[in-house]
């Protein structure tokens, strides 16, 4: 057991090498496994090749356990590694903003978690990690070193700091948490199939399928590749949305989500950058939605570039009463995007036409694209980075601007699109202010 | 007619030297592309060769006749709470920054505007679709408005 008396060295779990190797391990195996069907009469040399493989990751993961050690001394946690560069690293307790428990998916089944210490001002490759400890150890370590670090957040980690969330807070808070939106397990799985990923998996298999059933079973097969690499995204959507629970607590919304991987999150109301409603076509047909939010701060370590790009999706897919119930959590009272634009836009935009609009408030700005896969944005107008005003060739010939609101963040912007040229300079002229007012006001 | 919110706004150009800079840039693309581009195709045909050289040529000065408005549609203008910047020909654009949203400000010059006493001033908000620059300020021009831009988002900095 691990206890933290100050300057006793501790050690990682023997097994976490494994589940450190565990996503190399698990793309061998199913390479191996791939090869194995693929080619029945493999030679004996090559799978000897692909065993020594796995034992060298294997080796170099127990060697990097055996030179990993780390400690609690003066305030200090200090984590020591590396057997040819030895490298030391320590996190002054008082810096630390968060601590969380992660548990990947091997992690879980050998019972395992992953503490992960979120720094103050930092990027998140500055944060600690200690990867594994038993789930038990993970706890009391985190609550021990919670309480050395004062647990509440230091003076110096003002604004920007207090904007990092805290996942593991909610065990504690659970009671006064007030659940808003659980999403339905058989709902999410139609939904996955039916969404724009979804559906190229599922016409790239009925290909293979084709193409197997006319009698070219090798085309096929050199296939795989593709169809599995489809499966493996609308997998990964599946499993990282399964799950997903959205309860009010006393700091924020709380978001737990994920079937083998699981993550929990508290998105502070401050720190909503904007809010989207998003419809795509094969939705619409059963009117479900799907309610994301742009989130400000760092990405966490371990989310890979598409994950980091994706919003929050805090209604992965709901009915449109469950998507309202849940925007109005988020933003109260809201404009909702009536103002359309001039018929002529019919000429620039023929599909969007249809749902293109916007309205605005003193708070908020929504605005509505998209044929095919709807979009409607709302974004506060305190949070605006910036104003633009962009006219096309076309858009000048038919007198029609467009006026975009940026907001920080992965790309989100609410586009006020093909507006009058006369209205769309009176919003440009009028939004900067308007913007303005709304941040004073918070301020 | 079309209704310009820029047209009430008394803008400030880049340098005139923005032009030079540009064509510098047309010119040292371009002639090395004709000359390669002449001589393979002259492995085939002495006419074809002479021809692609034509062609690029052609198409440099014609990309030259369009440099002039293009740098000509840039300017900036500092307003009382926010900066604001217009840009391009055929898609025309123009960008509202309050001075309180700029997180920092880099001031780069490439060797050819090095050369020119050029440099680029480029401000950064949090949002990344901002991209909000100035391209061929005189140096000491694009030092004192990064100095000054520098101090009124201080004065007017807010947080996320």
């Amino acid at each position: 057991m691990t206890s933290l008396t100050a300057g006793t060295w501790h050690r990682l779990h023997p097994l976490s090498p494994l589940v450190r190797a565990g996503r190399q391990f698990t793309a061998v195996v199913i390479v191996l496994f791939t090869i194995a069907l693929a080619n029945q009469r493999q030679e004996r040399g090559d799978l000897i090749g692909d065993i020594v493989v796995v034992v060298v990751v294997l080796a170099g993961g127990v060697v990097s356990w055996l030179v990993t050690r780390w400690q609690v001394a003066d305030g200090v946690l200090r984590i020591d590694t590396g057997l040819v560069r030895r490298d030391s690293r320590r996190f002054p307790l008082s810096q630390v903003q968060a601590i969380d428990v992660v548990q990947t998916g091997l992690a879980r089944v050998l019972g395992l978690a992953e503490l992960r210490l979120r720094v103050v001002g930092g990027d998140a490759s500055r944060g600690a990690r200690l990867a594994c400890l038993s789930v038990a150890d993970a706890k009391r370590v985190r609550q021990q070193l919670l309480t050395m670090a004062g647990t509440t957040a230091p003076a110096a980690a003002a604004p920007a700091a207090a904007s990092l969330s805290d996942p593991g807070r909610d065990a504690t808070v659970a009671v006064a948490a007030r659940e808003l939106f659980r999403v339905r397990p058989e709902r999410l799985a139609v939904a996955v199939l039916l969404s724009p990923t979804g559906a190229v998996t599922a016409v790239t298999i009925a290909v293979i399928a084709a193409i197997a059933a006319a009698g070219l079973p090798g085309v096929a097969s050199s296939l795989t590749a593709v169809a599995l690499g489809a499966v493996l995204g609308t997998w990964r959507q599946f499993n990282s949305e399964y799950g997903t629970a959205v309860a009010a607590g006393p700091d924020g919304l709380q978001l737990r989500s994920g079937l083998v991987q699981t993550a929990a999150e508290t998105i502070r109301p401050g720190r909503v950058q904007g809010v989207r409603l998003v419809e795509p076509l094969l939705w619409r047909a059963f009117g479900w939605c799907r309610v994301e939010v742009d989130v400000a701060g760092p990405s966490q370590r371990g989310e890979n570039r598409t994950q980091a790009r994706r919003l929050r999706a805090l209604v992965p897919v709901g009915t449109r009463r469950e998507a309202e119930d849940m925007i109005t959590e988020l933003l109260g009272a809201r404009p909702v995007p009536s103002l359309r634009p001039p018929r002529r836009a019919r000429w620039k935009a023929p599909l969007s036409y249809h749902f293109l609009g916007f309205g605005a408030d003193d708070r908020y700005v929504v605005a509505a694209r998209g044929r095919i896969c709807r979009q409607t944005t709302w974004v506060p107008l305190e949070k605006v980075q910036s104003v633009r005003w962009v006219q096309g060739p076309l858009q000048r010939r038919l007198t029609l601007t467009s006026v975009h609101l940026d907001v920080a963040g992965r790309r989100v912007s609410a586009s006020i699109e093909d507006r009058d040229a006369a209205e769309a300079a009176d919003l440009f002229g009028r939004l900067p202010d308007l913007a303005r007012a709304a941040r004073a006001r918070s301020a | 007619m079309t209704a310009d919110p820029g047209d009430a706004v008394d803008w400030r150009r880049p340098s005139p030297l923005l032009l030079r800079a540009r064509r510098i840039q047309v010119g040292i693309t371009a002639i090395p592309l004709a000359f390669i581009g002449g001589l393979a195709a002259q492995t085939v045909s002495a006419w074809l060769g002479i021809g692609i050289a034509i062609v690029v040529i052609v198409v440099a000065v014609a990309t030259e006749r369009f440099l002039a408005r293009r740098v000509a549609a840039w300017g900036y203008a500092e307003r009382h709470q926010d900066l604001m910047i217009r840009r391009g020909v055929l898609v025309r654009r123009q960008s509202v920054i309050p001075y309180g949203r700029m997180q920092f400000i880099d001031v780069t010059a490439g060797p050819i505007e090095r050369s020119l006493g050029l440099a680029t001033l480029r401000m950064h908000t949090a949002a990344a679709a901002s991209d909000a620059r100035i391209p061929g300020l005189h140096r000491d021009v694009a030092a004192a408005l990064r100095d000054q831009l520098a101090a009124l988002g201080e004065a007017q900095a807010t947080g996320l």
